[in-house]
């Protein structure tokens, strides 16, 4: 079956199935009326608010901290400043964390990785990414990105869900919330997790895809490398299909029973919900199912493609599920807190990933799927130009660093081969087009077609937004149809 | 003005503003997207003059505080509407401003502006005009309602009937009336039985106590098993879940590598608070200040542990100060939200916007909880400080054990070479408050920030003047604090604690916004019984049972909940019983119950039962070491909880996170419940061993579904029902006779072992069965 068969086929089957918005729908009429008018995809009538340039985005987020000076922010004059302190004027105190705060020095740790540029578009790019840096002109990389958090709870739960206070729906959440799901019988948001060879790193939490204040339905639905990809998704050891079938039908006949006696419109949806499951059962299995894929693709993703609970999997997957039309597709790969020996985790990180990440945007422009998809590269926040612990030639610790670091982005309505941004000489802090998160998260609603200030939910009396009380469209950076609209 | 002959309003104006609306009257009435109005009565009384406080205020809140309301940063045109005094001053009420902006077209004068994302519809529009035109009556008083302590109303006066069987169905009734609606008949016996056992103690009646409580057809039957009910320690576990939801109780610290901690000895005293019949105001006295009583001992300091349940971080390299700013705040949010129904968190960076709190008064509540003996960081797994140690006999004390213990202070040592962190607590310790003696300084923080204190002015321990006096003989700490809220005059903790009571058993509260009582929240669907029923609280004594007494043995509580009428959407106005789909907890305690597999000690350390393979491995640091045995059939509520990977079933069925303070989930619909429902390893398990109780209690197939059915439903099955499951049954048991591989493998699911006496093709068959019935919608909802 082609891609697009399939996406033509999942929105009429959403459209059938209006009213069953989605990933199910709420069990009471009260909650009915809590929430805004939906259309048939289970969006709000509302949205969106402007023309959208994606139908979905891929954020590929790396857990930890990628240290920026060592991939995108090159700094070539840092060489003749090895080992001097870090000045003060540039790096206070106060914005330290207490793992290094105590250090009596401070030394400056240029990278040990070679720069070049690539591409028409002549983007700097360390050695570590070979595969991406084919794709360079179809980056768009951002220098200047900074956040208030400093540690890694907090900042991975400021990215995800606007604000360093759980409890927050978290962006995925909000964007189904708000634009429903193309495939009725997949989740409108997915969440995956992978390790790096290292094997640790940063745990992660389910808040990061959770709904939040949000109706429960619209929770990022994790897929699992072990086990069942979903939760429960196969029938008990010994119960045939045909069973499983029959047992359904019978549910459904008994709930329906019940419906004509107690006139409860929950029951229904249940009944519909039971209905999905079933599919689910039969969607999720072909999907998981890469027998279809050829040799070629296989390979570009490397040799990990096929083992579940990788990045390379994992990446693949993300493409498989965007062509079903999956909305939101996030990806968490663990392991970039460098705090010892940055150079050899740094490799040791671009090792796993940049082959499957450079394979996935290759994938999705050759099958004319990058236009309408956003893809988003980066981390919580960066890491610091000062060394943690012991400092020679080869090797050097970095800590955590909030006030700059780099994100890429690629895809649609995103200028191609752009670099933007600038930081200063030690790559500490932002000199030029500053980008908070919220502006990135407002930015990314507005290529869905969202404007960020109007996507809405009243919890506790106040009215909530993925940006908080911030958050600016980065117009610069879009393309001219995009920016248009900003 | 609460105590006022009750009038009723068109329309409710509710805080959300875009919301569903569903029934064609409503359509028809409302534009699309135009904020939510919820028809509580004919249009005919629509022409009654706007009030103030329960019409007029809404909009203005909504609508228009955000740039003319409490917070004078945000403020525009140094204009407030939030102030009587300031308002008349301004004028615009009285000299045709305000209206005129109201009704211009131009872009440049209408408010609210174009831009606004607080948009008025047409009927608020109206409605403010008409209440400018009518001369813009702004009573003296104006306080917003629930400021005002509840005046103890008259009792309607109704003849007494089969529905009408104490003040709280006088009050329902009356309104009922008004709306030209009845009130639906009593539902049938079994229903309300299953009803009761669920909402006193989280599972179903037994297929004996139905039998003998549908015999006993006397006067005292229902008083009688609303008693058995309450006297079951089974009672003090389910009403502590909301508790603990509430209370934010979990086993882990809740940030990055979520390290581990021991707070169960808390739960436990909630438990037995719940079975003692605790009075509220004791319950509440004791947790928020049990360390400070003059009578403190053991146990009351136990119950601090309710001020220690917030998320503490471990993370290497977090600043100290910042995070004892997190846990004092956490600590002000819980109280705001659990006793006052009030979001204090809102005044935490500027003042509060909706509600006459300032920044100020922020600090000053933050103040009462600004002192406790504790580090910044958490220790690398273990009780944080100031925890004391739990005897090894626990709960059992001897009265030397029962004595106050002064817990050590925190002693800071760096670790992995910088880390500031505590002498860790053992698991036989419980993390609980105490002072510390040097009193650290509270100051207003700006924008909320634990590094721009404000220290030109020193604060101290105050409550909100507004709300109610403080008495100069309580103490300036968390004890007279605590006196405060139950003294009987405060205007909010007893409505807020009634209403959540009320919502434990209709699913809803009176104040539909149990979690806010202030200016955005929702007014109250019935004033006057829910103020009638605060004062009856305190009048109890804050006895917590016999106002639950009060509540299920009213006719309300034991209406059918069939649909019989749409003038009644979402019952508000309690024309019908409620039907309610059970909690996460209720539904897989349900499961093991029924199956003969449930473990019902009280209390002791958190469980590990069945989970998803890695669960916590592939997304941390931790493993799961599942437990085996008795400990997998532990109710619900002893379920391991870590905060960053929740338990899945749990979650699934919308239970609350455990992060922050939550007072209302709501409840969703998904696929994922299906699987769980129909795959999960603890659902599987339990419908075969459900299926062997259904063998061995032997007689026909017909007898076992009836029987299992019962079980399950508490009601019996029609003809037409038992033949579809009889056929099933039928079919299934010829397939696993052919296929007896597959039988074993199905009853291979779960730990426990297949009974070898047992046919396993017969098994297998009527586990099929038996989970058939459990995914009934039926089976997880009480009617």
């Amino acid at each position: 079956m082609n891609p697009e068969h399939i996406r033509l086929q999942t929105r009429r089957k959403a459209v059938l199935q209006a009213g069953s918005a989605g990933l199910g729908v709420p069990a009471l009429a009260t909650l009915l009326r809590a929430e805004q008018e939906r259309n048939p995809l289970g969006g709000l009538t509302a949205l969106p608010h402007i023309p959208p340039r994606v139908s979905r985005v891929i954020w590929l987020f790396q857990s930890g901290g990628p240290a920026q000076m060592d991939l995108f922010d090159y700094k070539p004059e840092l060489q003749h400043r090895f080992g001097e302190e870090v000045p003060e004027s540039i790096y206070p105190a106060e914005r330290k964390t207490t793992m290094t705060s105590g250090q009596t020095s401070f030394p400056c740790a240029p990278s040990s990785l070679k720069f070049s540029q690539q591409g028409q578009s002549g983007i700097w790019m360390s050695e570590a990414m070979p595969h991406l840096a084919r794709h360079a002109d179809r980056l768009c990389v951002i220098r200047s990105m900074y956040t208030e958090a400093i540690n890694h709870d907090p900042a991975a739960t400021l990215f995800q869900t606007g604000s360093v206070i759980p409890g927050r729906p978290s962006m995925g959440a909000w964007i189904s919330y708000g634009l429903g799901t193309e495939n009725a019988d997949l989740p409108a948001f997915v969440a995956m997790t992978s390790n790096g060879s290292a094997k640790t790193g940063q745990p992660l939490y389910d808040r990061l895809w959770g709904a939040g204040f949000l109706p429960g339905r619209y929770q990022g639905v994790r897929f699992r490398g072990q086990g069942d990809p979903i939760l429960d998704l196969s029938d008990p050891a010994g119960v045939t299909r045909i069973q499983r079938r029959r047992m359904l039908d019978s549910v459904n006949r008994l709930n329906r029973m019940q419906s004509a006696t107690v006139k409860a419109p929950e029951i229904e949806t249940r009944i519909a919900q039971y209905e999905l499951a079933f599919r689910m059962q039969m969607s999720v299995p072909d999907l998981m199912d890469l027998s279809e894929e050829t040799k070629e693709t296989l390979e570009a993703y490397g040799p990990n493609a096929q083992k579940p609970g990788n990045y390379a999997f994992n990446c693949l997957l993300a493409r498989r599920l965007a062509e079903r039309g999956v909305r939101f597709i996030q990806l968490y790969h663990r392991g970039w807190d460098a705090h010892n020996n940055t150079p050899v985790q740094i490799r040791s990180q671009c090792s796993d990933t940049d082959q499957p990440t450079a394979a996935l945007l290759h994938d999705l422009q050759q099958r004319g799927m990058l236009d309408d998809t956003l893809v988003i590269w980066g981390g919580e926040f960066g890491r610091t130009i000062y060394c943690q612990g012991k400092l020679t030639s080869k090797v050097y610790g970095r800590d955590h660093h909030p006030n700059c670091f780099s994100y890429w982005m690629a895809g649609g309505g995103i200028q191609p081969g752009l670099t933007y941004g600038a930081t200063d000489d030690y790559s500490v802090n932002v000199v030029e087009n500053p980008v908070h998160v919220h502006d990135l998260q407002a930015t990314v609603l507005h290529q869905l077609g969202i404007d960020h200030e109007r996507l809405t939910f009243r919890s506790q009396g106040r009215d909530f937004r993925l940006t908080d009380v911030s958050g600016r469209v980065v117009s610069e950076i879009l393309d001219q149809s995009s920016a248009a609209t900003a | 003005m609460i105590a006022r002959q009750p009038r009723f309003p068109a329309v409710f104006c509710l805080p959300g503003h875009h919301r569903f609306a569903e029934s064609s009257l409503v359509k028809r009435l409302l534009l699309p997207l135009t904020p939510l109005l919820i028809l509580l009565q004919l249009p005919a009384a629509a022409a009654e003059p706007p009030d103030f406080v329960r019409d007029i205020r809404p909009i203005l809140s909504d609508a228009c505080f955000n740039c003319h309301g409490p917070d004078a940063e945000a403020r525009q045109a140094d204009l407030r509407l939030d102030q009587r005094q300031a308002a008349i001053s301004s004028k615009v009420l009285s000299n045709g401003e305000m209206l005129r902006r109201l009704q211009s077209d131009d872009p440049e004068l209408v408010m609210p502006p174009p831009q606004s994302i607080r948009p008025l519809n047409t009927e608020q529009r109206q409605q403010l005009s008409t209440w400018l035109q009518s001369g813009a009556e702004w009573p003296k008083d104006d306080r917003h309602w629930s400021f005002i302590p509840p005046l103890r109303p008259a009792v309607p006066q109704l003849p007494q009937s089969s529905t009408v069987r104490n003040e709280i169905d006088a009050f329902v009734q009356q309104r009922l009336q008004q709306q030209n609606l009845q009130p639906s008949p009593q539902a049938d016996r079994a229903t309300l039985l299953r009803r009761l056992s669920f909402d006193l103690t989280g599972l179903p009646p037994t297929v004996a106590e139905l039998d003998a409580f549908l015999q006993d057809q006397s006067e005292s039957a229902w008083a009688a098993a609303v008693d058995r009910l309450m006297s079951s320690p089974r009672y003090g576990e389910h009403m502590a879940l909301g508790w603990l939801e509430a209370a934010r109780y979990a086993d882990t610290d809740g940030y990055q590598n979520d390290r581990l901690r021991y707070m169960w000895v808390w739960r436990d005293w909630v438990i037995n608070a719940f079975n003692d019949n605790m009075p509220f105001d004791q319950f509440l006295i004791q947790q928020l200040a049990g360390d400070l009583l003059p009578e403190r001992n053991f146990m009351t300091q136990v119950a601090t542990g309710f001020q220690r349940n917030h998320r503490i971080n471990s993370e290497g390299g977090s600043i100290p100060d910042e995070w004892i700013v997190e846990y004092v705040a956490d600590r002000v949010e819980t109280t705001g939200t659990i006793f006052l129904g009030l979001t204090f968190n809102c005044a935490r960076c500027h003042d509060h916007k909706y509600d006459p709190f300032s920044q100020q008064d922020y600090y000053q509540l933050f103040a009462f909880f600004n002192n406790i003996a504790e580090a910044g960081l958490g220790p690398n797994d273990g009780n944080s400080p100031p925890f004391i140690p739990v005897p090894d006999s626990w709960p059992n004390l001897s009265p030397a054990q029962l004595a106050f213990v002064e817990p050590e202070p925190p002693k800071v040592t760096l670790q992995q070479t910088s880390v500031p962190r505590p002498q860790p607590g053992s698991p036989k310790t419980v993390m609980v408050m105490h002072e510390q003696a040097e009193q650290r300084p509270t100051y207003l923080l700006s924008r909320g920030r634990y590094d721009a204190p404000d220290t030109s002015h020193q604060l101290l321990p105050a409550t909100p003047q507004l709300l109610s006096e403080w008495r100069p003989e309580w103490p300036a700490n968390r004890l007279g604090l605590a006196k405060w809220l139950v003294s009987p005059d405060h205007p909010l903790t007893a409505r807020v604690t009634v209403n959540r009571i009320w919502q434990h058993f209709f699913g809803q509260g009176l104040v539909r916004t149990a979690d806010n009582f202030g200016s955005q929240g929702e007014y109250p669907s019935h004033p006057e019984l829910l103020d009638w029923l605060a004062t009856e609280f305190i009048r109890l004594n804050w006895d917590v049972r016999a106002l639950q007494k009060l509540i299920v043995s009213s006719g309300t509580y034991q209406q059918s909940s069939q649909h019989t009428s749409a003038a009644d959407p979402d019952n508000r106005l309690l024309s019908r019983g409620p039907r309610r789909r059970l909690s996460p907890y209720a539904i897989r305690d349900t499961a093991l119950y029924v199956s003969g597999l449930l473990q019902e000690d009280i209390g002791g350390p958190s469980v590990r039962p069945y989970m998803p393979p890695g669960i916590w491995r592939s997304i941390s640091n931790a493993t799961y070491k599942q437990d085996s045995g008795a400990a997998l059939y532990r109710r619900s509520m002893y379920t391991y909880w870590r905060r960053t990977v929740p338990p899945p079933t749990m979650m699934t069925f919308n239970a609350a996170a455990r992060e922050v303070c939550v007072v209302q989930t709501a409840e969703t619909t998904t696929p994922l419940q299906a699987l769980t429902l129909l795959n999960n390893q603890t659902f599987v398990e339990a419908s075969r061993l459900l299926a062997e109780r259904m063998l061995k209690q032997g007689g026909s197939d017909t007898e076992q579904l009836t029987w299992a059915f019962r079980s399950i439903t508490s009601r019996t099955p029609t003809a037409a029902e038992l033949r579809i499951l009889l056929q099933d049954l039928q079919e299934c048991r010829e397939e696993f006779a052919q296929n007896p591989h597959a039988a074993s493998q199905l009853l291979a699911v779960g730990e426990c072992k297949a009974d070898p006496d047992l046919p396993p093709q017969a098994v297998a068959a009527a586990a099929l069965a038996a989970s058939t019935i459990l995914n009934l919608d039926e089976s997880i909802t009480r009617n």
